[in-house]
């Protein structure tokens, strides 16, 4: 298979080198991409999501191989895998996705729900290995909140290539529309094939 | 000893800002300080913040400074004292003094290009009738530079990026594309012609669209910089708490950029702005991606986006390419506050 390999390269040399090569192949035909720095991965997985170019990923010992298929159907797909590494702290990640369905953690005080899920939320970023998608449906979407006290820990996750998708129903349903300003809307089609697809489903 | 500025710069622009989103962030977290004589600060998110000194004079107050987008020093010099008088043109004022800011590797570089640096500056600030009464400079690398700038407004007619009303038509007088040009010469791509062109227009001071814009009573308007066009055109909104559409077909660009993001010369600051702005807008099913990618690119001492009154803009655009600005254009429009703030389209 053929291979762009980008490692070394900055900004936005990974991206040209890859629509070179995107340009460069037929319909059908397959190839890779390595990328070394988060950065270059979202930014490359990012023009192939936004161009509906089929493709999908692994990561590991800081190197995100990229497989993109040239011309290929729209479905996207994460790694559903767990990739075990060892000596680049956060950025090991498993193809566990957490789902929040709630604001609050646990059943009994309120107040103590809140806060719980918010030092969670703030544990995430220190795990051993990382979930590749945090999922936020029904009164979950509220922790998306841009002015919540863990706002900026999202942020973080997401800058570690976690992705964060809210449930666009129920962002409407509570009109938080113009509250939520991280992470990306999705529909309950995507929810169900990634919690089917995922290798753990962790609610806490 | 012939000094390249441009090899000092080790991030290749992708990591030289703070994301925007994480920086509004922080920002919505400092205690802002409460005095009826402040007029704009940045609870708008404005260019700069205005202080009421009598009924007749506020002052424009602003800073801005950053590593260097070219390699001469004298250019560089120039580029950056544009970029931080523009602040004071974009909200409607005339700048009077300035204080230096400078970091610069005295160890690294020899100082002739620091005195190349500051003179770039001082003759630039000279074209805008600034005085620069002073400044500061500490040891660090790589070498920075910008200028605090104060202007004079009057109380009244204060341009704001609050002030955008519906049925506004909104006008750029500079053409897009100055990070992707820069990319593009990093990289290689970019012609020679383009990268002249780029740098030109970066060192224009923005001080004829201010001129123009005070004449036709404009009162609201941004300069676009680092967020791009569609990140200053939504803070526009936010402001102003009204819509904005633009047609990104109309916007006008340096050369051949276009080219260029197709080519996949897309800088990192044009997805750190995507995320910034994609929550609060609306991108048109088929919306052209290059265009859509050109509309986040971060601009250096980029043209005033400003908001015309329906009917003046023909009159307007007139002046604006007698006065130089040959490539201004209408791109779009101000209406009432839909369901997005921002609506893209191609």
């Amino acid at each position: 298979m053929h291979i762009v390999d980008t490692c070394g390269l900055k900004c936005p040399a990974p991206l040209i080198a890859t629509k070179r090569a995107l340009k460069d192949k037929g319909t059908g035909e397959v190839f890779q991409v390595i990328a070394d720095s988060p950065t270059s991965f979202g930014n490359i997985s990012r023009f192939l999501k936004d161009n509906n170019i089929s493709y999908s990923w692994e990561e590991s010992e800081g190197k995100w191989i990229i497989t993109v298929t040239r011309g290929g159907s729209v479905a996207v797909t994460g790694n559903t895998e767990e990739y075990c590494t060892t000596g680049v702290p956060h950025m090991n990640r498993g193809g566990f996705v957490i789902v929040f369905t709630s604001d609050k953690m646990g059943e009994g005080d309120e107040d103590l729900g809140h806060i719980l899920v918010g030092n969670f939320i703030r544990a995430i970023k220190d795990l051993d290995i990382l979930p590749s998608k945090m999922v936020f449906y029904n009164k979950g979407v509220a922790l998306g909140r841009s002015d919540s006290d863990f706002a900026g820990d999202l942020r973080v996750l997401e800058q570690m290539a976690v992705e964060l998708l809210f449930c666009a129903t129920c962002v409407a349903h509570y009109s938080l529309q113009d509250k939520i300003n991280t992470g990306r809307m999705s529909n309950m089609f995507e929810i169900a094939q990634i919690m089917a697809s995922a290798s753990n489903v962790i609610k806490p | 000893m012939k000094v390249d500025l441009l090899q000092m710069v080790e991030s290749g622009g992708c990591s030289s800002k703070i994301p925007p989103q994480v920086l509004e962030e922080i920002l919505l977290t400092m205690p802002l300080p409460h005095d009826p004589n402040i007029l704009v600060d940045i609870d708008t998110h404005d260019d700069a913040g205005v202080y009421k000194v009598n009924e007749d004079l506020a002052l424009v107050f602003t800073t801005d400074f950053f590593p260097p987008v070219c390699s001469d020093p004298y250019e560089f010099g120039q580029i950056a004292a544009a970029n931080s008088i523009s602040d004071v043109y974009a909200m409607g004022g005339k700048p009077v003094i300035g204080l230096n800011i400078m970091m610069y590797p005295s160890a690294k570089l020899p100082m002739e290009a620091y005195s190349d640096i500051l003179r770039g500056g001082a003759d630039k600030a000279a074209e805008a009738g600034l005085r620069i009464i002073g400044g500061h400079t500490i040891d660090d690398f790589p070498p920075k530079y910008g200028l605090a700038v104060i202007g004079y407004v009057h109380p009244e007619r204060i341009i704001a990026n609050s002030g955008a009303r519906a049925g506004d038509v909104l006008i750029l007088t500079k053409p897009l594309g100055m990070g992707i040009i820069l990319a593009g010469q990093r990289m290689k791509m970019a012609s020679e012609a383009d990268v002249v062109e780029a740098k030109r227009l970066m060192r224009l001071l923005n001080r004829a669209g201010a001129d123009i814009m005070n004449e036709f009573g404009v009162r609201g308007a941004t300069d676009v910089t680092g967020y791009g066009l569609a990140g200053h055109a939504l803070k526009m909104a936010r402001a102003s708490n009204v819509s904005i559409e633009i047609d990104l077909g109309s916007v006008p660009l340096i050369g051949d950029t276009y080219r260029l993001a197709d080519d996949g010369c897309i800088p990192g600051a044009c997805f750190r702005n995507l995320v910034f702005v994609e929550n609060d807008s609306l991108l048109r099913i088929n919306l052209n991606y290059n265009l859509k990618m050109i509309a986040m690119d971060a601009q250096t001492s980029g043209g005033l986006l400003m908001c015309v009154k329906p009917g003046l803009e023909g009159q307007v655009i007139e002046k604006l390419h007698e006065a130089g600005l040959d490539r201004a254009a209408v791109i779009g429009k101000v209406t009432e506050k839909q369901e997005k703030y921002l609506y893209l389209y191609s």
